[in-house]
């Protein structure tokens, strides 16, 4: 069984790291890079599938040439077998579409080649936070698109994976489907993801695969490969800019709106304005 | 109208604006409502300004869904296109990308839908889908598809001609694209608005059309149009061509979940976001206490959920999780009492608290948006204010259960 993830570096937010303008924007030049927290819950998916039923797993992500320290914390994460860095000065600034093509081009690379049973990547990335990048790679595979997964198992005797999915309407209750489909599939994990490792010989198992990854990660440029274009066998035409149909046209301050409500500004010093607001709470919620 | 005055800049190759629609247990889900409301209200000016008939078409695919195509033409769709059948019952990727894909190419039901317009059809002009669960996915495998641009999450749109000048769209010329759709998407932080527009390329190195220009839509930001029992449109049923292949992808069953956050259940809601920074595990357990002393359930920030502290798992777990996220990405919520701590107001979070009947907020910033949005704003750290606030309600406690 073959699995590929696909990750990115994003911005990490954690207080700390993240840094913000004083008018509530990410400060990008001060704020520190890390694999994205999605990204890392779709690697932790891999290694249930390595746990489990001792999957090869290799991880891709199209970026920079500092991306591959996204790649190091993947595979401490997931202890995959093979480390793939798409980077070209011709995929930036690409839209989702320009950026599921050269993914596509990449997953399809991967182990030697081989057929890959699941792909997996995160629910969204924290910071262009679309979401589309991964269903767009899958159609662009052709696969099985199975999102908001929250557990899996691999039926290995059907291939198939059978799959919780976590479905969230706009005014409805919440639902947890049940669904089957035939491998191949690609796999969108939602952030609610979690591996489940009931019988004694998947906790061995993970204990053993966790110490491989730990020893492998230290060394992790032995598994990487790195790849551009020409490598990946793409047209220019389709992927970065040139292949992205849409553009960034501009950028602003989201205008404050204007004042709905008449407001009362108190001091934090005011104890006896703070007790009468007190007073005003308790009334309005006991009447 | 004459049918040459229709033929339009782009000889009607793309046309009509087509609406994905949503629905689950027989209901059709607020947002697809809303996205048509949207759509009637841009189609209206469109079609008055460029002089042309273009159609707010509908797409619904399921399973005894007949009887919800009138509800999409009173709240404003012109047309209905609805793909029924048994495979159709419950949404799977595949299958629905498939369907509205052929749906959205299918040259006859474009020649039904508009017989004023001369062939050939390629493609909608527009399209919209819900930015939930359902839509973001379908949006991006049908934008795939058809090999066209989507943008994401989105809270505006304006349908204008826009002089462009790009390296690689039109080559450094400084071209006219006609109709365009702006689509205004806010960022993670909620203080930056950006526009995303879906362009073809001029560029003849690198010539493409690029329709439709799509987009998925925030549920709650759009209002939909008051229902007209008495709106007429077209109603067309379409039978769709599904692979035998494609049906192995199966849902089993379906669990309705009960909320484990009930923001409806109580008077009042407590939040809090960044401001607590300083002290967080401390800060914490006071809004704990503040809520439970108020029967408040917690909301948080969208930046919250990404668990920014480090903080214990129970904690985090308890606290920082997506279901507490008050806003366009998480829940609008319209208490008696909303009690904002330490947040500054990104427009996201306003638009799911603005239906509040009293706002107290708590900022040591008086510059944040989140003033304007309060009936009483003090001017202080949560660490500084919110003890006051609980040990002056622990008085009225006792002063009340000496009175009872």
């Amino acid at each position: 069984m073959n699995v590929a993830v696909i990750v990115k570096l994003e911005p990490d937010f954690s207080e700390g790291n993240v840094s913000y303008n004083a008018d509530g924007t990410l400060n990008r030049a001060e704020t520190k890079n890390i694999l994205g927290p999605h990204s890392a819950i779709a690697c932790d998916a891999a290694f249930y599938a390595k746990v489990t039923i001792g999957a090869r797993i290799a991880i891709g992500t199209m970026g920079p040439p500092i991306a591959d320290s996204a790649l190091k914390q993947a595979q401490l994460i997931s202890d995959a077998d093979e480390l793939n860095l798409y980077s070209d000065r011709a995929f930036a600034g690409a839209d989702t579409l320009a950026t599921a093509e050269v993914l596509k081009s990449g997953v399809i690379k991967m182990l030697e080649g081989s057929k890959k049973d699941i792909v997996f990547s995160g629910h969204r990335a924290s910071d262009g936070e679309t979401g589309q990048t991964g269903p767009q790679t899958a159609w662009k595979l052709g696969y099985n698109f199975l999102g908001n997964v929250v557990q899996f198992v691999v039926d290995i005797n059907r291939n198939y994976v059978v799959a919780k999915r976590l479905i969230s309407l706009q005014g409805f209750d919440d639902i947890i489907e049940d669904v089957e489909a035939p491998l191949p599939v690609f796999i969108t994990v939602d952030p609610s993801y979690k591996s489940l490792y009931p019988k004694l010989s998947q906790r061995l198992a993970y204990t053993n695969y966790r110490k491989e990854a730990t020893r492998r990660a230290q060394n992790y440029k032995e598994w990487l490969k790195v790849y551009d274009g020409k490598s990946l066998q793409l047209d220019p035409k389709f992927v970065g800019l040139p292949g992205s149909p849409t553009i960034v046209y501009r950028v602003e301050k989201i205008p404050k709106a204007r004042a709905s409500r008449r407001t009362v500004q108190v001091d934090s010093s005011d104890v006896e304005g703070i007790k009468s607001i007190t007073l005003d709470l308790a009334q309005r919620l006991n009447s | 109208m004459t049918t040459g005055s229709l033929s339009g800049s782009s000889g009607g190759k793309y046309r009509n604006l087509y609406v994905v629609v949503e629905h689950i247990n027989g209901r059709i889900v607020p947002v697809s409502l809303e996205m048509i409301g949207e759509a009637r209200r841009l189609m209206d000016d469109f079609n008055s300004r460029y002089n042309e008939a273009e159609q707010v078409v509908a797409i619904l695919l399921g399973y005894n869904i007949e009887n919800l195509c009138q509800e999409l033409i009173s709240s404003g769709a012109d047309v209905v296109v609805y793909a029924e059948d048994k495979e159709l019952e419950f949404s799977t990727n595949t299958i629905d990308t498939k369907v509205i894909s052929q749906i959205s190419k299918d040259p006859s039901l474009a020649r039904q839908i508009s017989p004023q317009y001369i062939p050939p059809y390629i493609k909608p002009r527009y399209m919209f889908f819900a930015a939930d669960s359902i839509g973001r996915h379908l949006s991006s495998t049908v934008l795939a598809d058809l090999e066209s641009g989507l943008a994401s999450d989105i809270n505006k749109l304006v349908i204008s001609d826009i002089e462009i000048r790009h390296e690689h769209k039109t080559k450094g010329a400084t071209v006219r694209y006609e109709k365009t759709l702006e689509m205004y998407r806010p960022d993670f932080s909620g203080f930056l608005w950006t526009t995303i527009l879906c362009l073809d390329n001029k560029n003849p190195e690198i010539m493409r059309d690029y329709h439709p220009q799509a987009c998925s839509i925030i549920p709650g930001v759009f209002e939909a149009i008051e229902q007209d029992t008495t709106r007429k449109g077209q109603v067309l049923r379409y039978q769709p061509v599904i692979d035998a292949d494609d049906m192995k992808t199966r849902v089993l069953k379906r669990e309705i979940l009960k909320k484990k956050i009930d923001f409806e259940g109580h008077r009042a809601i407590v939040s809090f976001g960044r401001g607590i920074k300083d002290d967080p595990e401390q800060n914490i357990k006071v809004i704990e206490q503040l809520s439970e002393l108020l029967d408040a359930e917690v909301g948080i920030t969208l930046p919250l959920s990404k668990r920014p502290y480090q903080l214990s798992e129970s904690v985090n777990s308890k606290f920082m999780i997506p279901e507490r996220v008050i806003g366009t990405s998480g829940s609008i919520v319209t208490p008696l009492i909303y009690i904002a701590l330490g947040i500054r107001g990104a427009v996201q979070h306003i638009a799911g608290m603005k239906g509040a009947e009293f706002v107290l907020s708590i900022n040591p910033d008086d510059n944040a948006p989140m003033k304007d949005e309060s009936d009483v704003f003090i001017n202080g750290r949560i660490e500084d204010v919110v003890p006051l606030i609980i040990q002056e309600l622990h008085k009225l406690k006792e002063r009340n259960s000496h009175k009872g």
